[in-house]
């Protein structure tokens, strides 16, 4: 297309409004990167509420997502920056008072090469990031054959019950201000979750853990866990399910081994089976 | 070679002061397109402030300003007013005033079709206000899951049946709408205005008419099906029927719909660029093909919103694919805006301001739409205020921006008078830090496990975000409330216009402003996709001064 003459700086321009210009437009740029940097800067000093990541894993599902996210975000603020900065120039550069007087834009009517170019360039980069995804969601969101303990949680309006495989069930009835119990499993222990809805769709979601899975009346639906240190996580239900949605908390603890048999013998004890289960083995 | 006589700009506006009988009778496409951009003004301000609302009672941690019934209706009526009032109807409503100018086509071509179409909306939005009026509204969000939608969850209302009314009626009066734009431009196009040579926002008016044409009647089924539940005991959406059958249904209209909000916007772009910049749009024929790209892939997509329901990984493989594919002619459609402008000579007036804020916020909303196009990454951000903020970002900063820019645009156009500028800086620069300051660090409330539409927390770790957002919402408001006075203040005294006051490319600007009731006198030759620019530029255009502005 040549013509890049015609785009050369005006001699005409004049510095001091080149700064005026430069001054008022850099103020919006840095209105948005402000918020940004106020972001990151209250987030590292623990203030919380502002972070631009996830919380830590503590499954490997969980860290799975986290790398995914992180590689998507390389590209994702590469573009961001270069394609910005391609605006940011323009706004500066072009402006008509900034141009010579009497400038005329060479008239190009397109760019065949240019054109390919920008329609190669995304389509490599999202076969790019649609590939990457695709092989963790092969690794991490196939339903497994091999778990070392199948808990079965059932959504309803507004709780979760967790029946684990001896018939015992944790009831965790919604609340909006007292803690609802929690939800215990061993550590290192790979746990595959069942998802059954009972009366409308929900949605059990504990950001640390992994993502979410849909609690659908109808047919089952398949997750898993496996944590590796002891903690509590907290979650909610993420499926607009009634007027009590916001109370459908979701409380995970993880116990060592020795601790979560302890919990389990205790349970067995205070009868929190439902009526008539049978509770044989309590091996995983 | 013979010379174009413009027609003597006005100087005063007849349009708006017609008597009432006028107004419900009218079939000419303009004050059928007023009506349109009215009604959804109106519905932008009642969406602002269920908004407002929501904002207040999320402000802070346990605050129990309204509650959590009422706040579930709050966000069903913010969502279906902002979507199916505003957006849809302000693009239909532009592209019904302008279409037919642009063209060279002196109506629609079913005049009468368009009067029933455009009343069928304020009959949608009364059907659909009519569920407050029986004491509950819809509350399950705009998209209506079932089964929460069903009688058995839902028995003490008539909401849900009044929301699948007005979505019936809505999707009849869109099918109209788009037959209408479709027959209007392809049979009334003016001598020479080729297929090659149609504006750009013709061929995005092509491509949005086509997409709702394809799934307004799906999104009818989903409705009927609904009621079919709701009153005559079905079982298809219901607990022991198939609820996941509702959200094919829904999303194979619900995410060509957001393309249906976002290609007139696109079209708007497209055509204030090339004024301001006074340069040719940058790569035409890709232009349009990339705009059939996306109304092709788009239809291909709807499952993305469904990844936590558990399909089989192929599937949703398939899903995430194609909607990643659409950044590609997005991206064409990116650059070649960008190139348009660049070299350019850019005359920084308000409208090409919201088409920079556009550019640059649409941008934001574009890439977190490929984190949620991706499967795993979607179900950690699937429900949260991650997509809250994305699809902000796609259609504030991206339709609304647009409809901005093309108001600002236009409105000389329509009424003969420009808006008034410093007013207008004002606005673009309060909506900009406003809608930055609501919706870029929303992103991290996502990120950190807070569910979308729950009328409370308790996490006091988000509080101080919480605060920063609502208070960022009332700039925008402000900001509305500066747009709002400009319209009417502009409106009654705003400076005169002249039929062409941004040296404009396309038909609309050879005629007045307002144009007469049959849009052109004459309609000028067409020789390219800029016709007016071209006989400015052989100087086959004569502009005769003003006509004296009478003394009423
Ligand atoms: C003053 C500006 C606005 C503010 C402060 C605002 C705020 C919000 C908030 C906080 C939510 C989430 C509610 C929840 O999930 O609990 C929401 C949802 C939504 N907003 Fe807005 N909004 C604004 C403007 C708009 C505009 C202009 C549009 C469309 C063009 C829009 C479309 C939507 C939609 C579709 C939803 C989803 C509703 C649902 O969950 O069913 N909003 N908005
Ligand atoms: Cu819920
Ligand atoms: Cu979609």
């Amino acid at each position: 297309m040549g013509r890049l003459g015609a785009a050369s700086p005006g001699s005409t321009g004049s510095a001091l409004l080149y700064f005026h210009l430069v001054t008022r437009s850099a103020r919006a740029l840095f209105t948005t990167l402000g918020f940004a940097a106020l972001a990151i800067a209250l987030s590292s000093c623990g203030v919380g509420g502002l972070s631009p990541i996830f919380p830590e894993p503590v499954s490997p599902n969980g860290q799975g997502i986290y790398n995914t996210y992180i590689g998507i975000s390389i590209v994702a603020i590469i573009v961001f920056v270069g394609v910005e900065a391609a605006l940011l120039w323009v706004v500066l550069r072009y402006r008509r008072s900034t141009q010579p007087a009497g400038y005329v834009p060479p008239q190009v009517h397109g760019h065949t090469g240019l054109e390919i170019a920008w329609t190669l360039a995304p389509l490599v980069i999202v076969l790019a990031i649609a590939g990457y995804s695709f092989a963790e969601l092969q690794k991490d969101f196939q339903p497994i054959s091999h778990s070392q303990m199948l808990v079965v949680v059932s959504g309803h309006q507004f709780g979760w019950d967790y029946e684990y495989e001896n018939g015992v069930v944790v009831h965790q009835e919604g609340s909006l201000t007292a803690e609802v119990p929690a939800f215990v499993v061993p550590t290192n222990t790979l746990v595959k979750l069942q998802f059954r809805g009972t009366d409308v769709i929900h949605s059990w979601w504990v950001p640390a853990i992994s993502g979410k899975t849909d609690a659908v009346p109808g047919y089952d639906n398949f997750s898993w866990l496996k944590i590796d240190k002891p903690g509590k996580w907290r979650g909610e239900c993420a499926e607009l399910c009634g007027t009590g949605h916001a109370s459908m908390q979701i409380i995970v603890q993880a116990m060592d081994k020795s601790d979560f048999d302890a919990w389990m013998a205790k349970q067995k004890e205070s009868g929190a089976t439902p009526s008539g289960s049978p509770s044989p083995s309590p091996s995983k | 070679m013979a010379t174009t006589v413009l027609p003597r700009p006005k100087a005063y506006d007849d349009t708006f002061f017609k008597p009432i009988s006028i107004w419900l009778t009218t079939t000419d496409h303009k004050l059928i397109g007023i009506m349109y951009m009215v009604t959804a003004m109106i519905s932008f301000v009642i969406g602002g402030i269920f908004a407002l609302i929501i904002r207040l009672q999320l402000s802070q941690p346990n605050l129990r300003l309204v509650d959590d019934s009422t706040y579930n209706q709050l966000i069903s009526a913010h969502g279906v007013t902002m979507i199916f009032f505003f957006v849809t109807i302000f693009v239909t409503g532009i592209a019904n005033y302008m279409v037919p100018i642009m063209v060279g086509a002196r109506d629609m071509a079913f005049p009468r079709v368009n009067l029933l179409g455009f009343w069928l909306i304020p009959v949608s939005i009364i059907l659909y206000y009519c569920g407050f009026f029986t004491g509950h509204a819809l509350d399950a969000g705009w998209t209506g899951y079932a089964p929460l939608t069903e009688k058995a969850y839902q028995s003490h209302s008539l909401g849900v049946d009044f929301w699948a009314m007005s979505i019936i009626v809505w999707a009849i009066s869109g099918i109209m709408a788009s037959t209408n734009f479709l027959t209007t431009i392809v049979a009334l196009r003016a001598p020479g205005m080729r297929f090659s040579r149609l504006p750009l926002f013709v061929w995005a008016q092509i491509s949005t008419s086509i997409l709702l044409l394809v799934v307004g009647a799906p999104l009818a089924a989903a409705m009927i099906l609904l009621e079919f539940d709701r009153q005559l005991g079905t079982q298809f959406f219901t607990t022991s029927g198939r609820p996941v059958l509702y959200q094919h249904l829904f999303w194979f209209f619900g995410h060509p719909e957001v393309y249906v909000m976002i290609l007139p916007a696109f079209g708007m772009i497209s055509e204030i660029v090339p004024v301001f910049a006074r340069k040719p749009i940058f790569g035409y024929m890709s232009m349009v093909a990339a705009l059939f790209g996306i109304v092709f892939l788009s239809m291909t997509v709807w499952a993305h919103h469904m990844f936590t329901v558990g399909m089989n990984t192929y599937v949703e493989g398939f899903f995430m694919l194609m909607t990643m594919l659409i950044a590609v002619p997005t991206g064409i459609k990116f650059f070649n805006w960008i190139a348009t402008a660049w070299w350019g000579s850019i005359d920084f007036t308000v409208p090409i301001k919201f088409v920079f804020g556009f550019l640059a916020t649409f941008l934001i909303g574009g890439i977190t739409g490929i984190y949620l196009a991706s499967v795993p990454v979607d179900t950690q951000l699937h429900q949260s205020y991650f997509v809250v903020a994305h699809l902000h970002y796609v259609l504030f900063g991206g339709s609304v921006f647009a409809i901005f820019a093309g108001i600002y645009y236009w409105f000389p156009k329509i009424t003969g008078r420009l808006l008034n500028r410093t007013l207008g800086e004002w606005h673009f620069w309060t909506t900009f830090i406003g809608f930055n300051g609501t919706f870029l660090i929303m992103h991290t409330l996502g990120l950190e496990g807070m569910p979308r539409r729950i009328w409370t927390y308790s996490n006091e770790a988000w509080a101080a975000t919480n605060i920063i957002i609502t208070i960022s919402s009332f700039l925008i408001a402000f900001s509305v409330l500066l747009f709002l006075i400009n319209i009417v203040h502009s409106w009654n005294q705003g400076e005169i216009a002249g039929n062409d006051p941004w040296q404009g490319n396309t038909l609309e600007w050879a005629t007045t402003s307002p144009p007469p009731p049959y849009n052109f006198e004459r309609v000028p030759p067409v020789r390219s996709f800029m016709p007016v620019r071209d006989l400015r530029e052989s100087g086959e255009l004569i502009e005769e001064p003003p006509v004296v502005p009478a003394l009423v």
